[in-house]
């Protein structure tokens, strides 16, 4: 499963969403996301992959797209891999 | 001052005897109790006995409504409103829901998400908790939903006084109506901390009752002798109030005059009660409303079941009612559907306005044991008929010393 897939599966659980809806270019605010969603949507992303978004990093989020999410998750992905990162 | 009057056109429960108010009414007179055992599977098994409402969340919310972002107070306090508002037939207009709000009362608030929040920290994972916890606990959350779920643009205020929460927003809410803030009002509150931490919690106070060992449903024994605590509760309770002259032009059912509002505090102890300060709320209600003490046809009592509490508040009825105190019906029905706490006000004065809209005082059950100390009508064991009923005052007295009187006259 790729991490596009992984995101794609959460927001079709986590809102019922249609899978097809959920493309690379998709906003979250196009598919209908209040503020509060995205905040659960973050917490989930952290579940699944095991990461943190920083507290900081949050602004703007709401105009990301699906792709721009995928994106960061891999970044932070792969800084939690490595040990210079120092951990949490 | 602008003084308006106040009817109450709506009743909504969500309660351990059940949700309608007529069967509510109709278990309390026949001294049908709610109580039961409960057990707390943990690191070490507990069981205590309570009174639960039996509550089912989906039956009350569409699937679309996302309720885990709602604690149990909140949904029990959301379904207590809906029903209020059905039984109100109101048809809320854009103007109406600017002059119209919500008061609500809480002892614990979300006792369910903070229990689980601390226990996720501690037990599983001390880095994580879930996104929206400070929505679910802060402890404006279930008016605050009840407000966005109507429309209501006037106050929005909460009220936390342990066990005269809801009896203060019900009093408050009458005030803002009273004064010409608001129009209408949805007011109560609602309690659900039946959880294992929150028992331990009451149980470290030496103020449960324990289990009536031959019957567990009988372990709540206001004003009797053998009485040893209080058996806790939860539910909600809400009605609707509005000024009087709109809900008569609309030909609204009103179910009772809301009549008067006494609130005081005992200032001497956070648990140890006062004769005088439960006095002078029951007298300040009397004197709101205009009423004199021979007016009063039955009392619904605080009657914890807590040694203290129940001769406290029996010599409190007889500074404010004199001679006349031997002759009202005084019960406690908490002995049936437990304590609701934050809750219970509400519950209570829902109660007496059924007893208004019956004709019939329920009684206090598991009373079999006089105490010489405890020497009113406590209407023990089954209701009674009464088809003189005029005015009925309920009283809630709480840790903290808050004290809260509403008092109701017959439509």
């Amino acid at each position: 499963m790729t991490t596009f897939d992984k995101v794609q599966t959460i927001f079709v659980k986590k809102y019922d969403l249609p899978a097809e809806r959920i493309v690379p270019e998709a906003t979250l605010e196009s598919l209908g996301l209040d503020s509060l969603d995205l905040i659960e949507l973050l917490f989930e992303v952290e579940e699944e992959f095991n990461i943190r978004v920083p507290q900081e990093g949050v602004a703007g989020v709401r105009s990301a797209t699906v792709q721009q999410i995928v994106d960061s998750v891999d970044k932070l992905v792969a800084e939690e891999g490595m040990p210079a990162a120092g951990g949490r | 001052m602008n003084s308006r009057r106040v009817a109450v056109t709506g009743l909504g429960l969500v309660s351990p005897l059940g949700d309608e108010p007529g069967d509510v009414f109709s278990r309390l007179m026949n001294g049908q109790s709610a109580v039961r055992e409960i057990s707390f599977d943990g690191p070490k098994r507990h069981t205590n006995v309570a009174a639960c409402a039996p509550f089912d969340a989906t039956r009350h919310f569409p699937p679309q409504q996302r309720i885990e972002h709602l604690d149990r107070v909140t949904l029990l306090a959301l379904a207590a409103a809906a029903a209020a508002v059905a039984d109100s037939a109101i048809e809320l207009d854009d103007d109406l829901k600017r002059r119209s709000g919500v008061s609500f009362g809480t002892g614990m608030g979300a006792a369910n998400a903070l229990e689980e929040t601390f226990a996720q920290l501690l037990l599983r994972d001390p880095d994580r908790v879930k996104p929206l916890t400070v929505l679910k606990v802060m402890n404006n959350a279930s008016a605050s939903h009840i407000a966005i779920r109507y429309g209501l643009g006037g106050p929005d205020l909460t009220y936390s006084c342990a066990c005269s929460s809801s009896a203060c927003s019900i009093g408050e809410a009458y005030r803002q109506i009273r004064h010409g803030y608001a129009d209408l009002m949805i007011a109560g509150g609602a309690e659900a901390e039946l959880t294992s931490g929150f028992f331990k919690a009451w149980e470290a106070m030496h103020i449960l009752a324990p289990r009536d060992g031959a019957n567990p449903a009988a372990s709540c024994k206001p004003f009797a002798k053998n009485r040893n605590g209080l058996v806790l509760g939860e539910g909600a309770a809400m009605v609707v109030l509005e000024e009087w002259e709109a809900a008569v032009r609309r030909g609204a059912r009103i179910h009772a005059e809301m009549a008067g509002y006494g609130s005081s505090n005992d200032h001497q102890h956070i648990t140890k009660p006062s004769v005088d300060g439960q006095a002078r709320a029951m007298k300040l209600a009397l004197a709101d409303g205009g009423l004199s003490p021979d007016e009063i046809d039955y009392v619904n009592a605080h009657g914890t079941g807590t040694i203290l509490n129940d001769v406290t508040e029996t010599m409190a009825i007889k500074q404010v009612f004199g001679d006349r105190a031997y002759r009202i019906p005084v019960s406690s029905t908490k002995s049936m559907h437990g304590h609701l706490l934050g809750g219970a006000g509400a519950l209570e004065f829902v109660i007496a306005l059924l007893a208004l809209r019956h004709r019939g005082v329920p009684p206090t059950a598991n009373l079999e044991l006089r105490d010489p100390e405890c020497d009113l009508d406590y209407v023990p064991g089954q209701g009674r008929a009464a088809p003189d009923i005029r005015c009925v005052m309920s009283n809630s007295f709480a840790f903290g010393g808050t004290n809260a009187v509403l008092v109701a006259r017959r439509a």
